[in-house]
Formats: C-alpha cells, structure tokens, sequence
C-alpha cells in the first residue's frame, strides 16, 4: 500500500512551514509584547490585539478553506479532500471559539463588559455554532462517504449565509438601537502594524501546519481502519477455509 | 412524467396523506399552542409590553412549529423505503425538493394563518390596517424557511439522532430570516411607515431567492446514493 503523493509532498514541506510559523510568531510576540509602545487610548491592554485579530483573520481564512475543500470534494469525491475538510474544520472552530475568547478578554478592561451584542461578535458567534454543528453532524453519520458529502453540503451552505447573517446583524444592531458600545476607529501607526503583519503571517503559517499534520493523521487513520479491515476478513476466510 | 409533474405529485401525495393522517398540522399546531401559552407564563405582560416582544414570540413559536413539520416532511418517507423510491425517480432532483417545498410551505403557512387570530385575540393585538402587510411578511420568511428547511429535512433524515440534528443545523443559519421576520413584524404591528423596515422585506425576498438556488442545486448531492 502506497501513500498517498498529496500526503509526500506534505510530509516533506511542512517542518518549512512550522518553521516559518515559530519564527514569525516569535518574533511578532516579541515586537508585540515588549518592543512596541503602548496604546495611547488603551494602554496596554491593547497588546491581546496581537493575538487576537490574527486569530480572527486565520479563522475566516479557515471557512473559506473549508468552503473550497468542499467544493472540491462535491465535484471530485476524492476522500482525501474531505480529510482535509475534516482537519480544517476542527481547527477553523478552534480559531473561532480563540478568537471570541480573546475578544472577550479584551472587551472587559475597554467596554467594561464581557459581552455585548456587536454585529462582529454576533456574526462570528453564529459562524461558531455553524462549525460545531458541522463537527456534530459528521459524527452522527456511519458511512464515510455519506459523512463527507453532508459535511461538505452544510459548509458551502453556511459560506453563502455567512454574508447574509453579518449583514443582516449588522442592520439589527444599528437600526435597532444605536451602538453603545462601538471599537474606536483607531488609526494603526507603523509600530503597531509590524507586529501585526508578523503575527499575522505567523498565524497562518500556523495553521497551515497544524491542517497538515493533521490532515496526515486523518489520512492515516483511515489507511488504517482500511487495513485493519482486509486482515480481519483475511482471517476471516483462512479459517473458513480449513 | 416531466419534471412539473413529479413536482404536482409530490405535492399532491403530502396533501392527501396530510388529509388522511392530519398528523403534521394538528401536531403544529397544538406545539405552537403550548409555546405561546409557555410564554405568556415567562414574561408578565400588559398591552405595551405585549406590543415590544410580540413579533418574536410569534417567530420563534412559527419555527419551531415549522422544524416539526419539516422534520416531518422526510421522516415519513423512511416508512416502506419510500425514500429509496423518490431517489430512483428518474427526473431531476431538483424536482422532489421543489415538490417538498411546496408542500412544506403551504404546511407552515396554514398553520401560521391558523395561529395567528389566537395572537390576536389572546395578546388584544389591533392589526386590522397592517393585515395584508403581515401576509406579504409571513409569505416571504416561510418561504426562506421551507426552502432551507427542505434541504436540511433531507440531509438529516438519514443520520442519527436526526431529531436533535435538525435544529441545530437549521437554527444557525436562518438567523437572517428570524431577525428580519421580527423586525419586519414589529414594524407592521406597530404602524410605523412601510419605509421604516422596507429593507427587511428586501431582505426576505433576496434570502429567499439565494437559499432556494442554493438548495436546489444542493439536493442533488443531498440524494445522490
């Protein structure tokens, strides 16, 4: 049994690409965390900025990685599509449910709440219980390739909502009541962009490993059960047999 | 048998087995009637307030009604592998869904019309003036959510724990609907000028009109086997 060439090329690019991510985020934490100055407005506590819209950012790019995926698998049914969607999944609600957390970190010292019903918030709330859904529906289906086109089926239907749901909070949230609460449009200087495109990039580098890795362990792992399977009726039939 | 046709039948088979059966409106409605009155417990209300939170009590009361009749609307197909036979139809598939959204529609809209007098009469609502407005409302969202509704109803009929499923996929992704079928409603009953939340009307009819495409083009993966 052969592994799959996507899954070589995997194993052999990737440690680049954790790599990349360790060096970025280190240092993009070091400008962040010590070599840049403080907020004017908010101090310190603008620094889990740093983490904070690169998590954004990573989960977005995550959705629309997972929307591609599905696309692709819908269209070739190849099984080591939907390893990756399944991978990218996971991660893309990881990021997303950091992503709120960090927000809500930083919204108590700046808001002086822990949660408010912003349209950003709302709308990646939403997109969190879509991802959970989707993680939730593929363990409820036996068949695996059953299991790949339904997953595949919610996710490109959650991306065409996505847009609709933001905008359509948005609107509730500004026509309903004025915002209290709204981010200061702050005017990023170039000290604070410089960690920030660090982080950023190493964010995404980060993420692109850990999808590697784990789209091997997927891929793995059903090579496995594969395996596994053929013995066991090997053995099976060789004892029938005498 | 063209596609219009295995369309006209799949309607006509939900209607007379519906006639026969009388399971899926009764139940919605009697469900709806439970939430209401539920609600009506939780929040103490006089005329004024009753005017604030009316629009979303009737929606939420609408979709949950609604996922039970969607739900529904595939599970009964399971009976006499009746679902392997709409798979071997050999039209279109986008046929069978628009069918069952026709049929799931007319289900939701029947009970909303059912249930809203009893809104009217138990909340003391006067909407008199609005009345052809709230149709036109209540058309447009039940469209969005049977056209949505029908694709996760097919999609979650064949999995485990399909009863929980369903909601859960649903919920999420028609909070467009819900927030616009709330404003909208709340605007309507409040008399405020149609200009005031016009753009929720819009709004519904755009969502509509993607998640249909969507989820016709969707079915097709939905049944393929």
């Amino acid at each position: 049994m052969t592994i799959h060439r996507v899954i070589r090329k995997v194993q052999r690019f990737q440690g680049w690409f954790g790599g990349g991510a360790a060096l970025c985020l280190g240092v993009g934490l070091y400008l962040g965390l010590i070599g840049s100055p403080p907020d004017y407005y908010q101090g310190e506590v603008v620094r889990i900025m740093y983490i904070h819209v690169p998590l954004a950012h990573t989960a977005l790019l995550a959705y629309i990685v997972l929307t591609i995926g599905s696309l692709w698998y819908l269209w070739k049914r190849d099984p080591i599509v939907d390893n990756m969607c399944q991978a990218v999944a996971a991660l893309s609600a990881v990021f997303t449910a950091l992503a709120l957390g960090t927000g809500m970190i930083w919204g108590k010292p700046t808001w002086d709440t822990w949660w408010t019903w912003d349209a950003r918030l709302t709308s990646f709330t939403v997109l969190l219980l879509i991802l959970i859904g989707y993680l939730m529906l593929r363990t409820f289906v036996d068949d695996p390739e059953k299991e790949a086109r339904y997953g595949a089926i919610l996710a490109i239907v959650g991306f065409v909502d996505l847009p609709i749901i933001h905008f359509s909070v948005e609107w509730w949230r500004t026509l309903h009541q004025p915002q209290s609460i709204s981010m200061r449009g702050v005017s990023i200087s170039s000290g604070l962009l410089v960690p920030l495109m660090f982080m950023s990039i190493g964010m995404s580098l980060l993420f692109s490993y850990m999808l590697m890795v784990r789209t091997q362990l997927l891929y793995l792992d059903r090579l496995l059960h594969a395996k596994q399977g053929r013995l066991l009726s090997q053995f099976h039939l060789s004892k029938s047999d005498s | 048998m063209t596609s219009f046709n295995v369309i006209r039948w799949i309607v006509w088979k939900d209607f007379v087995t519906e006639l026969r059966s009388r399971e899926t409106i009764s139940s919605m409605v009697f469900f709806a009637l439970i939430v209401i009155l539920i609600f009506s417990f939780s929040f103490s209300m006089d005329q004024q307030a009753a005017r604030e939170v009316i629009a979303g009590i009737m929606w939420v009361a609408f979709a949950f009604t609604g996922i039970i009749g969607l739900g529904k609307s595939f599970s009964t197909e399971l009976q006499n592998d009746c679902l392997e036979a709409l798979q071997m139809v050999p039209e279109a598939k986008g046929a069978i869904y628009l069918g069952k959204v026709a049929a799931n529609f007319a289900f939701m809209f029947v009970v909303e019309i059912l249930l809203f007098p009893m809104f009217v009469i138990l909340f003391n609502l006067e909407v008199v003036e609005e009345i052809s407005l709230l149709l036109l409302i209540f058309f447009l969202a039940t469209v969005g959510l049977s056209a949505i509704g029908t694709l996760f109803s097919a999609l979650t009929v064949q999995i485990r724990a399909r009863e929980v499923m369903l909601p859960i996929l649903l919920l999420p992704l028609v909070v467009p609907v819900m927030i616009a079928a709330v404003e909208a409603t709340k605007g309507a009953l409040n008399g405020d000028p149609l200009a005031l939340y016009e753009q929720w009307l819009k709004l519904l009819a755009v969502y509509d009109v993607v998640f249909t495409v969507v989820s016709f083009w969707m079915f097709e993966f939905v049944m393929d086997s």
